[in-house]
């Protein structure tokens, strides 16, 4: 049984750690920064994920793998996140990625050009950005309707659409 | 034994993400590379943890993997609007003020 575990948890770490060494290598060659981002993901799900499990089947069942779960799993959520946030940052920067042309040259390529619709989509931050604040504008806004009921939240959102439409037909 | 060769795994991950963060072209692939190199420090406290006997290392590793996270959205924010702490439309706050 010892022995198993042994055999088991040795087995994990060597691969998270070939995993993990997949994502490096990738992150330094690969052309752009959408397939660095890709190859890092590697080793940010599979390479953690094995390295957790081999140090998860030496622990046994205690507090320490409680914790080595927690780690992983907020690992593995926020690397999404951070992931998203970081293609959409780029994308809205104007960072070109790197395709194959109908010749099979990498191109430096504008999405924009390809996907028409995608300029609608980069524009769709700023919308969603109103979104996310409108909570925050709701206090904003009762607090004036204590002297005008009603109207201010109005205000709020006319004022609030402006620079999202701008942002759409450019 | 088993701990240290994954430990020397993750090392050379670790430098080849600091060659990454040092040749990047862009800031955003110095921002990836950082925050594998945070992945890559939380990795390293967990396994130097177990090698040593010593299970608080995690508890200092999930204190990491939070800092990790907020670190980047924060660093994003300041690339976008130049500021942390700013409204995201300086017009829209005058009209509504």
């Amino acid at each position: 049984m010892e022995a198993a575990l042994d055999i088991l948890s040795w087995a994990a770490l060597v691969l998270g750690g070939i995993f993990y060494l997949i994502g490096a290598v990738g992150l330094n060659r690969m052309p752009d920064l959408f397939t660095r981002m890709h190859a890092v993901s590697v080793s940010d799900t599979l390479g953690v994920g094995l390295l957790i499990l081999g140090m998860g089947l030496q622990a046994g069942a205690s507090l320490i793998t409680v914790k080595l779960v927690i780690i992983v799993l907020v690992l593995w959520t926020t690397g999404a996140v951070a992931s998203h946030a970081l293609a959409r940052a780029a994308l809205h920067d104007g960072e070109k990625p790197v395709l194959i042309d109908n010749a099979g040259n990498l191109v430096e390529t504008d999405c924009v050009e390809i996907f028409p619709e995608l300029a609608v989509r980069l524009a769709a931050p700023l919308t969603s950005e109103v979104v996310e604040e409108a909570p925050s504008e709701v206090p904003l806004g009762s607090e004036e309707s204590l002297e005008e009921p009603g109207e201010p939240d109005r205000e709020a959102n006319r004022d609030a659409r402006p620079p999202a439409e701008n942002g759409g037909e450019t | 034994m088993m701990f240290a060769v994954a430990i020397l795994a993750v090392l050379a991950a670790l430098a080849l993400a600091v060659v990454r963060a040092l040749a990047g072209p862009t800031a955003f692939d110095r921002l990836l590379a950082v925050n594998s190199i945070g992945t890559s420090a939380i990795m390293l406290l967990a396994l130097f943890g177990f090698l040593t006997d010593r299970p608080e290392f995690l508890d200092i590793g999930i204190t990491y993997v939070l800092l990790n996270m907020i670190g980047t959205l924060a660093v994003l924010k300041f690339f976008r609007y130049g500021a942390l702490g700013h409204a995201q439309d300086p017009e829209r706050d005058e009209a509504l003020r």
